[in-house]
């Protein structure tokens, strides 16, 4: 299998290259285009899981593609404008906001977390993902924005809506970002995530939920 | 990856500007002694060590009045919109960076300052650094009939400035008058004078004609506009909105 990211970085497609009877988990949602020996089935991994990822703001179900006795290719894309990235799967695994995730090779466990009691003020990050897997697989990620490797070397502090995905090797707290309630408040920051640990993080230039707070702000209320 | 470093000269602070021209994200790093400024809420990340203060931006020194005045126009524009016009400081014991982006779709224009005044539109501040003043400037009565012509943020001073817009940023040498549109204003050369008015002039131009206010531009100096309008995308949004 293979992945290639087209049009980045502001408007990133995946295409995915599937050998014959391989398969790829993907976002509900989340495909694009497909040649006509792929084959999709929908799986919500369980109702319990299924409802679980709902509550992580993702879809219920996630679709395997498979190409079917003959090789095929599989188009796939984020909602929001911005860029995509490959992650080969490590030993100790990622960790991932929830609408990052894209697709994964099958062997690729995804697992819907409580990201934090603190972070549910913030409407975002309630759930978080943990990718693991127990032999190599690829990861593919989305953001809003561009994507930017960070290497975390003793402590960073990340604001929550920029997280896209980071090194399960990090210990991280969900927390306010200044020394006081009111100072954090007042500091327009909201909620942050301390990291902790050597890892790497990978961070979105832009913050979907302030985005979109900023622009509804400016829309008509909603009637009814 | 597109990354423009630009070194600042005489001791500024040493910055990457990079995923530009559509998501541009800003990177400082600091070195003890050195403080930087910015709008409140715009951090994407630090490293723990760079410490951060809320303050009210009242300008330099501010006295009692001052102080008061500042703080209701923070109120103000907390309920208009904009920024609330509360900054954050950053300043680091030890060698640290801070990453810093706007919310919407843009990039991130560097402009170091030496004595000179730039005057902003709402929205267009990002950080700066060195011995700079903000001040909030009203833009008269007429500015009041849009969001983005009420108030304007006067730069100036030695330091270095970074600012953003909406979509690409283009610069326009005015010698003479020119005009741009309100919503596409992000700044301008404070030897410029303006003034709002409508576009074809008459209320029921303002109305009909879809251009709304304009900024008529007098002068020599330059002008920064934006190639998105915030109200644009708002005016296109709003009637597919579920009813």
């Amino acid at each position: 299998m293979q992945f290639d990211v087209l049009y980045r970085p502001a408007h990133a497609l995946a295409r995915v290259w599937l050998q014959a009877n391989e398969s790829v988990v993907a976002e509900s949602g989340a495909m694009v285009g497909m040649s006509s020996r792929v084959h999709m089935e929908t799986r919500s991994g369980g109702f319990l899981s299924g409802l679980k990822r709902m509550f992580g703001a993702e879809s219920f179900f996630r679709n395997t593609f498979t190409a079917h006795g003959a090789p095929g290719e599989l188009l796939l894309a984020h909602a929001l404008c911005g860029d995509m990235r490959v992650l080969e799967m490590t030993q100790a695994g990622f960790f991932l906001q929830s609408s990052a995730f894209v697709a994964s090779t099958p062997n690729v466990e995804i697992e819907t977390k409580l990201g934090g009691f603190r972070s549910f003020f913030a409407g975002e990050g309630v759930f978080i993902l943990q990718a693991k897997s127990a032999s190599p697989g690829l990861l593919l990620v989305g953001a809003f924005g561009g994507i930017e490797e960070l290497v975390c070397d003793g402590n960073m502090v990340i604001d929550t809506g920029h997280l896209v995905a980071w090194d399960a090797t990090l210990t991280y707290s969900v927390g306010k970002s200044g020394s006081g309630w009111i100072a954090s408040y007042l500091s327009g920051e909201g909620l942050v995530c301390h990291f902790e640990g050597h890892g790497r993080i990978w961070i979105q230039t832009r913050n979907p939920a302030a985005y979109g707070q900023d622009v509804a702000s400016l829309l008509p209320p909603r009637q009814g | 990856m597109q990354n423009a470093l630009v070194p600042a000269q005489g001791g500024g602070t040493r910055h990457v500007i990079s995923h530009g021209p559509s998501f541009a994200m800003l990177r400082l790093d600091l070195v003890p002694g050195q403080t930087v400024v910015r709008e409140a809420g715009a951090m994407v990340a630090r490293h723990r060590q760079v410490a951060m203060e809320v303050k009210l931006n009242a300008g330099k020194s501010p006295g009692f009045f001052a102080t008061l005045k500042a703080l209701f126009i923070a109120m103000l524009r907390r309920w208009i919109g904009g920024e609330t016009f509360f900054v954050n400081h950053f300043n680091t014991p030890a060698p640290g960076s801070v990453w810093l982006a706007p919310t919407m779709s843009g990039n991130i224009v560097y402009r170091p300052l030496r004595g000179e005044t730039l005057v902003l539109s709402t929205g267009a501040y990002l950080a700066h650094s060195g011995d700079v003043d903000l001040k909030l400037k009203f833009g008269g009565l007429r500015g009041l009939l849009s969001k983005e012509g009420a108030f304007f943020l006067a730069v100036s001073g030695q330091g270095e400035l970074w600012f953003t817009s909406y979509g690409g940023i283009e610069t326009i040498d005015v010698n003479g008058s020119y005009i741009v549109d309100n919503g596409h204003l992000v700044g301008y050369e404070g030897e410029l004078t303006f003034d709002i008015r409508t576009a074809g002039g008459g209320l029921l131009g303002f109305a009909a004609s879809g251009e709304g206010l304009v900024c008529e531009f007098k002068g020599r100096g330059r002008v920064y506009i934006q190639t998105r309008n915030l109200q644009s995308l708002v005016g296109y949004l709003t009637p597919l909105l579920p009813r």
